[in-house]
């Protein structure tokens, strides 16, 4: 019941954070937006027993990621500045002619059709009757596994944090005269 | 009933939205936001496919790295927008035209 309820929640907010995102003008309301979907993919970790990777997203993409992209968005001149272009919509012209756009509507409707009543069914009658994992502790396994199984990903990894911190040094210095 | 169809729906509306995000906003800094909400579509698979079908932990390991490329990524990609700011004075998309200043 309780997990249900975190569920919905969890849906909810992920769904509503990334329709926000999309329909926002401010791109400041849309980092914030982006907030919201983050915490409820970590909600959805935790309905599905994943308390590491629910506490992991919480720590690096909530606390690291957005606030990052808030510093670049103030960086680069403030919500004000940005406020007209969504879409750039009135920048471009309209690109094709009616039969275009019959075309991509008819082609729309049918990969629809094709995705829900073709593959999804599919896809669902895969899944498994029973379906409960005991929520116990993943901490230690993912540990463990990360200095057995997947140790070369994870030296690697290690390598790549510290070119993309050199990099990111190197790319935002001033100019130099 | 929480099945693992819920999950994929939400997965699935995470990724449109991104790809969304990704084609039709003309702001670098929202790009880089929609390709946020990619990778976390494809985490959340990831973890919801461990728990309904092979219920082994190698799930929980790619969202983590998932997780490390994107905070490298989105280090690099601001750092770039910034750097395009000083020298160009904007970060709308369509002003990206050239390599060299």
């Amino acid at each position: 019941m309780f997990g249900n309820i975190l569920f919905l929640v969890s849906a909810l907010f992920s769904v509503l954070g990334a329709v926000g995102v999309v329909a926002t003008k401010n791109i400041m309301h849309a980092c914030v937006y982006l907030l919201m979907s983050l915490i409820g993919v970590a909600g959805l970790y935790l309905t599905l027993g994943a308390d590491f990777v629910a506490a992991t997203q919480l720590v690096v993409y909530v606390g690291g990621v957005v606030i990052l992209m808030v510093f670049a968005v103030m960086l680069t001149g403030g919500a004000d500045s940005q406020k007209s272009n969504r879409f750039g919509i009135k920048k471009t012209p309209m690109m094709g002619s009616i039969g275009t756009y019959i075309a991509g509507g008819i082609s729309a409707i049918l990969a629809s059709y094709i995705v829900i009543f073709r593959l999804l069914p599919k896809v669902f009658e895969a899944q498994p009757v029973n379906s409960t994992m005991a929520f116990d502790k993943t901490v230690e396994k993912i540990g463990m596994l990360l200095v057995s199984d997947h140790v070369l990903a994870f030296e690697i990894s290690s390598v790549l944090l510290l070119g993309a911190l050199v990099g990111a040094a190197v790319i935002a210095r001033p100019k130099r005269n | 009933m929480i099945t693992l169809s819920s999950y994929l729906v939400i997965s699935t509306i995470l990724f449109l939205a991104g790809i969304v995000v990704m084609i039709a906003r003309k702001n670098i800094v929202a790009i880089l936001l929609g390709i946020e909400l990619i990778l976390n579509a494809s985490a959340l698979n990831f973890v919801a496919y461990t728990k309904f079908v092979n219920q082994n932990l190698d799930g929980h390991i790619f969202p983590l790295f998932i997780i490390i490329v994107a905070a490298a990524e989105a280090a690099v990609g601001l750092a770039i927008v910034i750097r395009f700011y000083q020298i160009r004075e904007s970060i709308h998309i369509d002003d990206a035209t050239q390599l060299q200043s």
